[in-house]
């Protein structure tokens, strides 16, 4: 294999990932933390072969980014790891997990193969405009398990002169995330967000404003929800509510594009915020992410339980502003009591 | 001993697992991962065990010695010297698993551990009641105990506070054939016989694995308080720590960052306020408000004459600059991304006051051979950690590194000290041991050895035995 050997010998082998890696804490085995992947990712350049094994140990990663803001070396793990996922890939390696969850986006365009309409939460349609000055870019979570949240954010940005794409097909995350192309999904995309004529794509998935920031042509900026709601909290006429509620960074919002300050931002122009135990560049992964939770999910639930472990006492909800951190931390037991920022907006909102 | 057959393999692999469960591995991938640890020593087990008990790993032994299969217990992997890389193969013992805070005594001032307790998470649970484990490797948030007590590591604070060795009460060590002892008693001093647990702190896993730990614990310090003198030169800061420690102080941390170590510093995110361009002195005192103030006062004036610079730090900015301390060593990359730190000759000591000239040595050997090095350590006892950077793709460097970790190991030597202050000897510097200990006093090591472990299967390859 061809892998990035300067970037591999970077790593001094000091094991200061081991303190951090959530993967590796649920598991116990060296190839379950970042030092033991980037020895398997030299072996293979030495002709180890990619079994079962060694794919488990790469595609458990979840790429959450704890391993690069700790590691002294300043070694970039995620980005070795998901280098090596697509070249195996391009081998023919893959779980069969993988090789499912990428045959049904690229049949369905969509995470969960669904063949209903994806903006079956819209109401009226006629407030869709073809011209627009921004593109609320919704995502798949949103367009098929969280369907009031996407309403909710529709209804806010809408104030402000935003519309949806007609078409909207997964933005590639899942596919990028475990190894494959994702060009004609980003094409696809890119054209109808032209067709628009918006400047500006606004997304409520960490998710996917990772991927259309660093994975699509840069001709548009790239809005987080947090980030434009941050902008414009002035403009809402909001209620105090008298609730406590703490934020969970998602890692591809937070240690991935640096956005910690403007969700909280938000939350205390509406209500009090207790932070978790871990928060900010600290935060601990949800599990949930870089395919662990398609292809692991008694694994990813476990580090989502220990995540739950860090909620302080006493707060009414779990906020967050990613989907997929929002399902995987209700599915290990927090329920309806992780929401999603634009619920908290919505709920504040006069 | 040879490799194992394959239908020989494939027994061992269900006896394993009949005394771990699952937790046995023989894949190829996994094995990779625990080839070694940070030094260049790398050995492939043929399986990795990550026993749960006492008793599994004296069942664990028993087979190992049964069948001839070398054993080799690992910590955190964290270490420098080879000690845990299995280069004869065989079963590699993660002891990581095995992490249960026994017992925390007050009473007694005694914390009762098993080996695979991190030493950073015996230290927050020892906070809450005011005491501490003083040794304080740069590791601390990764290694564990038992790593630490095997390799009889210390850290910045020994200066003061001493090594592992003088904090473990009593082991309870598995041998080399399935048996189980005791070492010591749970009291803070004992005159009975020979003392067996100073014989296991520092054997690298040669002699018996560590399954538990009885270690004294220290009450923290009220307060500290640091004083940053910065020099023109490393030999004359050299110079100066030794005033210190002939007028009677003893810091609780003497550290020496060279002005390249301060580059690398600068270069941390978040970065640390060391403002300082020259070779910087940390000099740390704890005590009482009074006391330390005082000592502080003292240091800065020895300083004061000699030194660019004298300061005094406390609170967050002291504590930013002990963390930063703390991972400099595997920082160098952050100067020159092209360039990867390769620990070798990287541990030497020496008499306090051959300190200045050990600074000098190091110096010529690194200009000599044209190969950039980094100078920090423990200055305050002799220590002196030398990172040397290489491309290591390019072999020429690799060669020049090999001939420079060489020379600075015997300049250590000639200087009357040691190759290893804290890291041990592994295999990275085994071929050193007969000459640092003298011929006879090796060969007393060796008899050692063969008494514990007649059969040879513990750690096989280490420390020349």
């Amino acid at each position: 294999m061809n892998l990035d050997l300067r970037a591999i010998n970077q790593c001094v082998r000091c094991g200061s990932c081991r303190t951090f890696c959530p993967v590796f804490e649920e598991s116990g085995w060296e190839s379950a933390n970042t030092r033991g992947r980037i020895m398997i990712l030299k072996a293979l350049t030495c002709g180890l072969q990619p079994d079962s094994q060694v794919l488990d140990s790469l595609n458990t990663c979840t790429t959450c980014g704890i391993c690069t803001e700790n590691c002294p070396a300043g070694v970039n793990p995620p980005e070795m790891i998901e280098s090596a996922r697509r070249q195996l890939v391009s081998l023919g390696k893959m779980t069969r997990q993988q090789a499912d969850l990428s045959r049904n986006i690229l049949a369905s365009g969509n995470t969960f193969a669904e063949s209903s309409d994806r903006l079956s939460w819209l109401t009226d349609r006629s407030l869709l405009t073809k011209k627009a000055d921004y593109v609320y870019f919704v995502g798949c979570m949103n367009s098929y398990r969280y369907t009031e949240t996407a309403a909710n954010t529709f209804a806010l940005l809408h104030r402000f002169g935003a519309t949806i794409l007609p078409k909207e097909l997964c933005c590639g995350s899942p596919l990028l995330r475990t190894g494959f192309d994702a060009r004609r999904f980003v094409d696809e995309n890119c054209r109808q967000i032209a067709e628009t004529g918006a400047r500006t794509v606004i997304t409520g998935c960490a998710g996917c404003y990772t991927t259309l920031k660093k994975s699509y042509p840069q001709d548009f900026r790239v809005q987080s929800v947090p980030e434009f709601l941050a902008l414009h909290i002035s403009q809402l006429d909001i209620a105090q509510l008298d609730l406590t509620v703490t934020y969970h960074d998602p890692c591809h919002l937070g240690r991935h594009n640096q956005i910690y300050e403007q969700p909280r931002r938000v939350i205390e122009a509406i209500c009090r915020l207790k932070e978790m135990k871990t928060s900010g560049k600290a935060a601990r992964c949800c599990g949930g992410g870089g395919g662990v939770r398609a292809g692991y999910k008694d694994l990813s639930l476990q580090m989502a339980r220990k995540r739950l472990e860090d909620v302080p006492d006493g707060v009414d909800y779990i906020v967050a502003s990613c989907p997929l951190c929002i399902r995987n931390l209700r599915d290990a037991g927090a329920g309806e009591k992780v929401i999603d920022l634009v619920d908290l907006v919505a709920m504040a909102v006069r | 001993m040879t490799r194992l057959t394959e239908i020989v393999m494939m027994n061992i692999l269900q006896e394993l697992k009949e005394i771990v469960g699952d937790r046995v591995s023989a894949s190829p991938g996994e094995m990779c991962c625990y080839a070694g640890d940070a030094s260049q020593v790398v050995g492939l087990p043929d399986f990795v065990v990550r026993p749960e008990s006492t008793g599994q790993v004296s069942r664990i032994l028993r087979l190992c010695s049964e069948h001839l299969i070398p054993a080799v217990a690992r910590g955190a992997g964290t270490g420098l010297a080879g000690g845990c890389s299995p280069v004869r193969g065989g079963i590699v013992l993660d002891m990581s698993g095995m992490n249960r805070i026994l017992e925390i005594d007050i009473e007694n001032q005694q914390a009762i551990v098993e080996p695979g307790v991190i030493a950073e998470k015996l230290n927050s649970a020892l906070k809450p009641y005011g005491f501490f484990f003083p040794p304080d490797p740069g590791s601390l948030a990764m290694c564990t105990i038992g790593g630490m007590i095997s390799y009889n590591s210390s850290g910045m604070r020994s200066v003061k506070y001493g090594t592992v060795r003088n904090y473990v009460l009593d082991l309870e060590v598995v041998l080399a054939d399935g048996r189980v002892i005791h070492t010591g008693k749970k009291v803070l001093k004992s005159s009975a016989g020979y003392d067996l647990t100073r014989l296991f702190v520092g054997s690298e896993g040669t002699l018996g694995i560590i399954t538990r730990a009885g270690l004294k614990i220290a009450p923290m310090p009220r307060t500290r308080k640091l004083v940053l003198a910065c020099f023109d030169e490393a030999e004359n800061a050299g110079r100066t720590v030794i005033r210190i420690f002939s007028s009677g102080i003893t810091p609780s941390a003497c550290e020496i960052l060279d002005r390249t170590t301060l580059q690398v510093l600068k270069l941390c995110d978040p970065m640390p306020a060391i403002p300082e361009d020259g070779d910087v002195i940390l000099f740390e005192v704890d005590g009482t408000e009074s006391s330390t103030s005082e000592a502080v006062r003292q240091i800065s004036e020895i300083c004061q004459p000699t030194a660019k610079s004298v300061r005094i730090a406390d609170g967050p900015e002291m504590d930013g600059i002990w963390a930063a301390r703390r991972l400099v060593g595997a920082a160098i990359s952050r100067l020159d991304p092209m360039k990867t730190r390769i620990y070798m000759g990287e541990d030497v000591g020496v008499p306090i006051k051959e300190i200045p000239a050990l600074i000098k040595k190091v110096q010529q050997i690194a200009a000599k051979l044209d190969i950039p090095a980094m100078k920090y350590g423990h200055i305050g006892d002799g220590n002196l950690h030398v990172a040397l950077f290489i491309d290591v793709m390019n072999k020429e460097q690799w060669e020049k590194l090999l001939l420079a970790a060489d020379k600075i190991h015997r300049a250590a030597m000639e200087l009357g000290g040691t190759v290893s202050s804290e890291h041990g000897i592994g295999l990275a510097r085994a071929e050193y041991l007969p000459e640092q200990v003298g011929t006879e006093a090796f060969s007393v090591m060796q008899s050692i050895k063969k008494a514990l472990d007649p059969k040879g299967i513990l750690n096989p390859g280490k420390m020349g035995l």
